[in-house]
C-alpha cells in the first residue's frame, strides 16, 4: 500500500515538474540574449519526432509484446522475473485427434501447473513444459499457439486494453490438436508391456501419424533434474521411435526388392542350404531354416531356385545376399538415397524446437567390401535405421511409392517427402508382402477380418538377443494404415513383434481408422 | 532598483540575479521533491526485503540536496544570467541518474569511501567551475586553441592506444576508466572553432552545379580521417558515430548548407558497409537485431532480458526497487534504460525521455540565440553529441536500432562518461550567459564589475542584433522579480 502511494507520488511529482517547467519557460526566457529566430524549430521536431518513433518501438515490446511469440516464449523459457506476466499465461491444451485432453494448465493455488493424464505414455510427442526445465516436444515447438501469442487470439483490443492497465495479462492460449489417436497409443504402450520399444502408426496418404509410442518413457509430469544427468540406463528421455537406432534384419529387405523390382528383377537365384558368401575367408550367409534344422538335429536340403515373391515371404538370407552384391556398391547407395536413408527429416519446425525424425545411419564401405555389401542387404552389418522410418517405407509401398512427411499437428496439411519408388513396383510390393502374412514367415499373425501385409525382422546385435520387427500395412489391397514395431532384444519378429502389430490394426480396424 | 534601466546584457546586482533565478530555485526544489519520493520508494522496497534502516542510507539524497543548493548559490553568486530550464532539466536527470545507480548498488552509502559517491557532487562542482570561468563570452578565448583541440584529441586517443589495456573488445585506460569520453568536448571545441573561422568558405559550394569546397575541407578531412583510423582501431564504433554525426550537423548549422548531409550520407553508406566488412562484432549485433530468436541465449541474450525486465514492467512499472534488474547483463551501464523501464514502466521511461527532449530542445534554443558562431557551433555541437548518445543507447537498449554499447548520458554508470557531461553542460551554460556589451558601445550603469578589458570583441552581428531590439524591452520583468 505505502509502495503503491509512493510510486503514484512519484509520478505525479515528476509530472507536476513537467508542467512547472512548461509553465515557468516564459519566466526564464534568455533576454540578455538576442531575441531567438526559431532557426532551430526544424531541427527540434526532427529530435522530437525521432524520440516519439523509439518511444513507438518500445511499445510495441513493453505493452503489446504479447503479439511477439517468439518474445513470450523467450521469457517464458529464460525470464526468471516471478512478476512477469508470461508466466501467468494460461497455456492451451493438447488434444488428440477426438480431442481427448493430453495435456492442460491448472491453477492451484495461484500457481499455474501443466498437467498430463496420461503420464509417460504420450511424452514421446507432447514433451513437456516445465519453468525450470524449459520445454520439449510439441510443448516447445507449438508453444507460441499454445500461448495464444498469436495476433488474433486476444478477443478484442477492448481486452487488451485492460490487460494493459490492470497488467492483467492471464490470457488463455489456443488448443493444439494433434493427429495422434490416445486410444491407439496407450495400446501401442500397453503391448509393449515395459519392454524397450517402440511402435509408429501412421497414414499412408496423408502422413498423419495415429501412434508414436517409445518405452520406457518419462512422466512429465514430473520432471526434475535427475532425468537429465543421463544416469539412468534406460534411456527415458530417448525417442526410440524417432531417434533409436536399429539394425533393420530382415525388414529392410523391402528395400531390395524395390531395388530389385525397380531394376526389372524377374528371374530365380539359386540358394542352396550351404549359403552364400562373397569369398572364401567369410563366413557363409545362411537362412533361418539351416540353423533350426542344425539345431534339431536335422539336415535341411535348401531353397533351391527361389523367385523374388517367395524369397521375400520365406525371408530368405542367402537370396537377398546374392542380390545386393548382384547389382554392386553404387545401385545399394543410390536406392538408400532414394529411401532418404541417413537423413534428418524435419516434421515441425520453429525457433523453440524442432520435431525431427531420424532415417538411420549408413556407412559408406569400400568397393571391394563385397561381403560388407551382402550383409547390409539383409538389414545387417553397418547400417541402423529407426522405427518411424521403418514406418515412412511401409508407409510408401502403401502409397504406391510416394511417401508423405509424417505430421503429428492435425491442422498442418499433407505435404510429399518424397518419392521412394515407382508407382509400378510398389504395385508388385505390396502383393508379395501380403504373401509374407498368408504363406511367409508372419502366417502367424494372418487374421480373417483384416488383410494385412508386411514383414518380419529378427535382427542380430551385438548387445545379445536379437531385436524383434514387424513391419508393414493393412488393408493390403487399398491400405490405411502403415506400422513399425520393434521390440528390443525381444526375440523372432513372427513371434513378439507381429502379434502386437496386429493387436494394433484390428483396434484400429474397431476403431474406425480402418474401414 | 530599476532593472528597466538598465542595458540589456549588463552585469546585475547580487539582489538582482536572486530575484532573476527564482524559476530555476522553484524547479529545483521540485526535483529535490521527486527525488525525495523515488528514494523512499528504494528505501521501502528494501526494508520490504528485509534490510535494517542505517541513517547513512540517506547520504544519496542529502549529496543530491547539497549538489543543487551548491549549483544555485554559486550561479547567483555569480551573478549568472544564463540559461535556468537546460540546468533544472540537468538536475532531474542526474537526481534519475544518482538513483538509479543507488538503486543498482553502484552508490554505496554505507561506504564513505567509494569514489562513486562523490562522483554527481564533482561533476557538479566541475561543471560550476567550468561555466564560471568561462561565462561572459570568456568561452570564446577557447577558440584560439583551434589546432591545440586537434592535437590533443588525437594525442589522447593515440595514447590510449597503446598504453590502455582491452577488456569486453575495447580499450580503456587504467582502472576500466575511458578517457576517450574527453573527446566528445574537445572534438568538438576544435570543430566548433575551426567551423566558425571558416564557415564562409566552407559554405561556398560554388554557382551552379553544387560543389564542396574541397581545398577547404582538406584540414577538416584529414583530422577526421585520423580519428577514424584510431577509433576503429579501438573498436569505438559508438564514439565514431557520435562525433562523425556532430561533425556534420555542426557543419550544416555553420554553414547552412543542407548539402552537407548529403555528402555525409554518402559517406555513412560506404563506411558502414565497409565497417561491418571489416568489424565481426558489428555484424553479430546487426544480426541480433534484425533476428534477436536466431540466437536467443547467446548473441541476444542481454537485449532480450532488458526487453524481457520492460515487458514485465509493462504501463506503470513494478515499483522502483522491486524489479530483477540483476538478470540483464550489465545493466547498471548501458542497459540503465532497461531498468527504468522494469521498474517505473513506460510511463517512467517516457517521462525520462520527455525531460531529455526539453533539454536539447533548450541546447538549441541557447544556440539559436547566441550570436557569436562559435558559442553556436558549440551549443549545437554538444548538444548534438548528448543527443546522439542518448538516442544510440536508447534505441539500442529497445531494439529500435543495433546496439552500439554506448552509455546513457548523466544516468548510466560510468565515470567517465559523467563527468564529460557535465563539462559539456558546463559550457552550454557559459555560452547562455551571452558575451557582455563592449564598454565602448555602451555605458553601463549599475553594473558593480566592470567587463574585463581582454574581454574579446564580440561579432559584428551580435552588436547590431543586441542594438535592434534594445527598444523592444520585455515587460514581465517588474511582476517576475516582486515574487
Amino acid at each position: 500500500m505505502v509502495r503503491l502511494a509512493l510510486h503514484v507520488a512519484f509520478f505525479l511529482a515528476v509530472f507536476y515538474l513537467l508542467k512547472q517547467l512548461f509553465e515557468l519557460r516564459a519566466f526564464a526566457r534568455l533576454r540578455h540574449l538576442a531575441k531567438p529566430k526559431g532557426g532551430f524549430r526544424v531541427p527540434i521536431l526532427l529530435v522530437t519526432l525521432l524520440f516519439l518513433g523509439l518511444l513507438v518501438h518500445q511499445a510495441t515490446w513493453q505493452l503489446t509484446g504479447v503479439f511477439r511469440p517468439e518474445f513470450v516464449s523467450f521469457m517464458q523459457l529464460h525470464d526468471r522475473r516471478a512478476f512477469n506476466p508470461v508466466h501467468w499465461i494460461r497455456r492451451g491444451r493438447i488434444l488428440d485427434r477426438r480431442g481427448e485432453v493430453l495435456a492442460y494448465s491448472e491453477e492451484i493455488q495461484g500457481q499455474v501447473y501443466r498437467l498430463y493424464p496420461d503420464g509417460p505414455v504420450f511424452a514421446p510427442v507432447v514433451g513437456y513444459s516445465h519453468p525450470r526445465f524449459g520445454s520439449a516436444g510439441m510443448e516447445a515447438v507449438a508453444t507460441a499457439h499454445l500461448n495464444g501469442a498469436a495476433a488474433g487470439s486476444l478477443t478484442s483490443w477492448g481486452e487488451l486494453g485492460r490487460q494493459l492497465v490492470t497488467q492483467d495479462k492471464r490470457s488463455r492460449g489456443q488448443d493444439l490438436v494433434l493427429t495422434l489417436d490416445a486410444e491407439l497409443q496407450r495400446l501401442a504402450v500397453e503391448r509393449l508391456d515395459g519392454r524397450p520399444g517402440a511402435l509408429v502408426l501412421l497414414h499412408p496418404s496423408d502422413g498423419a501419424v495415429r501412434v508414436l509410442a517409445s518405452v520406457p518413457s518419462y512422466d512429465p509430469n514430473r520432471i526434475d533434474s535427475a532425468l537429465f544427468e543421463g544416469l539412468d540406463p534406460a534411456a527415458p528421455l530417448l525417442n526410440r521411435a524417432t531417434q533409436g537406432l536399429y539394425p533393420p534384419g530382415s525388414t529392410f529387405k523391402i528395400a531390395l526388392a524395390a531395388l530389385a523390382l525397380e531394376r526389372g528383377f524377374t528371374g530365380r537365384l539359386d540358394c542352396p542350404a550351404d549359403g552364400f558368401t562373397t569369398s572364401a575367408g567369410y563366413r557363409k550367409i545362411r537362412d533361418h531354416e539351416y540353423y533350426s534344422a542344425r539345431n534339431s538335429g536335422r539336415v535341411w536340403g535348401g531353397h533351391g531356385p527361389l523367385d523374388l515373391t517367395t524369397a521375400l515371404a520365406k525371408s530368405s538370407n542367402v537370396f537377398f545376399a546374392q542380390l545386393g552384391v548382384r547389382y554392386g556398391h553404387d545401385a545399394f547407395y543410390a536406392m538408400a538415397d532414394q529411401l532418404h536413408l541417413d537423413r534428418r527429416i524435419l516434421l515441425h519446425q520453429s525457433p523453440y524446437g524442432n520435431l525431427a525424425l531420424h532415417t538411420g545411419k549408413l556407412r559408406r564401405i569400400a568397393r571391394s567390401d563385397r561381403y560388407g555389401l551382402a550383409q547390409m542387404s539383409i538389414g545387417q552389418g553397418r547400417l541402423l535405421v529407426t522405427p518411424a522410418y521403418m514406418a515412412l517405407v511401409a508407409a510408401a509401398v502403401a502409397n504406391q511409392g510416394l511417401a508423405m512427411r509424417p505430421r503429428l499437428i492435425a491442422q498442418e496439411p499433407p505435404e510429399p517427402l518424397g518419392r521412394f519408388m515407382s508407382a509400378a513396383s510398389a504395385g508388385r510390393l505390396a502383393p508379395m508382402l501380403r504373401k509374407v502374412v498368408t504363406a511367409g514367415t508372419a502366417r502367424g499373425i494372418d487374421d480373417p477380418a483384416l488383410s494385412i501385409a508386411g514383414k518380419t525382422g529378427t535382427a542380430q546385435n551385438p548387445r545379445g538377443a536379437p531385436h524383434s520387427w514387424f513391419v508393414g500395412f493393412a488393408p493390403a489391397e487399398r491400405p490405411q494404415l502403415a506400422v513399425a514395431v520393434l521390440v528390443e532384444q525381444g526375440g523372432y519378429g513372427s513371434a513378439v513383434a507381429a502379434p502386437i502389430a496386429r493387436d494394433l490394426l484390428l483396434q484400429a480396424q474397431a476403431s474406425g481408422l480402418i474401414h | 532598483m530599476s532593472p528597466a534601466r538598465k542595458p540589456r546584457n549588463a552585469p546585475l546586482s547580487l539582489r538582482a540575479t536572486w530575484d532573476l533565478r527564482w524559476p530555476e530555485r522553484q524547479l529545483l526544489l521540485w526535483c529535490l521533491l521527486c527525488m525525495l519520493l523515488g528514494f523512499l520508494m528504494l528505501l521501502v522496497a528494501g526494508y520490504a526485503e528485509g534490510r535494517a534502516f542505517h541513517p547513512l542510507d540517506s547520504l544519496p539524497v542529502v549529496i543530491y540536496a547539497v549538489s543543487l543548493v551548491l549549483m544555485h548559490l554559486t550561479l547567483v553568486a555569480a551573478r549568472f544570467q544564463g540559461d535556468q530550464i537546460l540546468l533544472s532539466s540537468l538536475a532531474f536527470l542526474m537526481g534519475f541518474g544518482m538513483l538509479a545507480q543507488y538503486r543498482m548498488g553502484s552508490l554505496d552509502a554505507a561506504d564513505l569511501t567509494d569514489p562513486g559517491l562523490y562522483l554527481f557532487p564533482a561533476g557538479v562542482l566541475l561543471m560550476l567551475a567550468i561555466c564560471v570561468a568561462l561565462m561572459r563570452g570568456r568561452y570564446e578565448r577557447l577558440a584560439g586553441g583551434l589546432w591545440i583541440w586537434a592535437g590533443a584529441s588525437l594525442a589522447l586517443v593515440a595514447g590510449l592506444l597503446i598504453l590502455g589495456e582491452r577488456y569486453r573488445g575495447a580499450v580503456y585506460g587504467a582502472g576500466l576508466v575511458t578517457p576517450t569520453e574527453l573527446l566528445k568536448v574537445m572534438v568538438v571545441l576544435f570543430l566548433a572553432s575551426f567551423i566558425a573561422r571558416h564557415a564562409k568558405r566552407l559554405g561556398n559550394w560554388g554557382k551552379g552545379l553544387p560543389k564542396p569546397p574541397v581545398r577547404d575541407l582538406m584540414p577538416l578531412a584529414g583530422f577526421w580521417l585520423a580519428l577514424t583510423g584510431l577509433l576503429l582501431v579501438q573498436r569505438d564504433l559508438g564514439m565514431f558515430i557520435i562525433l562523425s554525426l556532430t561533425m556534420l550537423l555542426m557543419l550544416v548549422a555553420g554553414t547552412g548548407r543542407r548539402a552537407y548531409l548529403v555528402l555525409g550520407a554518402l559517406a555513412a553508406t560506404g563506411l558502414g558497409y565497409l565497417v561491418l566488412a571489416l568489424f565481426a562484432h558489428g555484424q553479430n549485433r546487426i544480426k541480433a537485431w534484425l533476428s534477436p530468436f536466431q540466437d536467443p541465449t547467446g548473441n541476444s541474450w542481454q537485449i532480450l532480458q532488458g526487453l524481457s525486465g520492460m515487458y514485465s514492467g509493462g504501463l506503470w512499472g513494478e515499483g522502483f526497487g522491486q524489479g530483477n534488474p540483476e538478470y540483464t547483463p550489465i545493466a547498471q551501464s548501458d542497459f540503465i534504460y532497461a531498468v527504468i523501464g522494469e521498474e517505473l514502466g513506460f510511463v517512467g521511461c517516457s517521462l525520462l525521455v520527455v525531460f531529455f527532449l526539453v533539454f536539447f530542445s533548450r541546447g538549441l534554443g541557447i544556440a539559436d540565440q547566441t550570436r557569436s558562431p562559435f558559442g553556436r557551433l558549440l551549443c549545437v555541437g554538444l548538444t548534438s553529441v548528448l543527443a546522439t548518445q542518448t538516442f544510440l543507447n536508447l534505441g539500442g537498449v529497445t531494439k529500435f536500432i543495433p546496439l552500439t554499447g554506448i552509455t546513457l548520458p548523466f544516468i548510466s554508470h560510468g565515470g567517465s562518461s559523467l563527468i564529460t557531461g557535465f563539462i559539456s553542460l558546463g559550457l552550454m551554460l557559459a555560452v547562455s550567459e551571452g558575451v557582455p556589451p563592449k564598454p565602448r558601445a555602451r555605458p553601463t550603469a549599475a553594473g558593480t564589475k566592470r567587463p574585463k578589458p581582454d574581454a574579446p570583441p564580440s561579432p559584428a552581428s551580435s552588436r547590431r542584433g543586441r542594438g535592434r531590439r534594445s527598444k523592444a524591452r520585455p515587460t514581465e520583468e517588474p511582476e517576475e522579480t516582486s515574487r
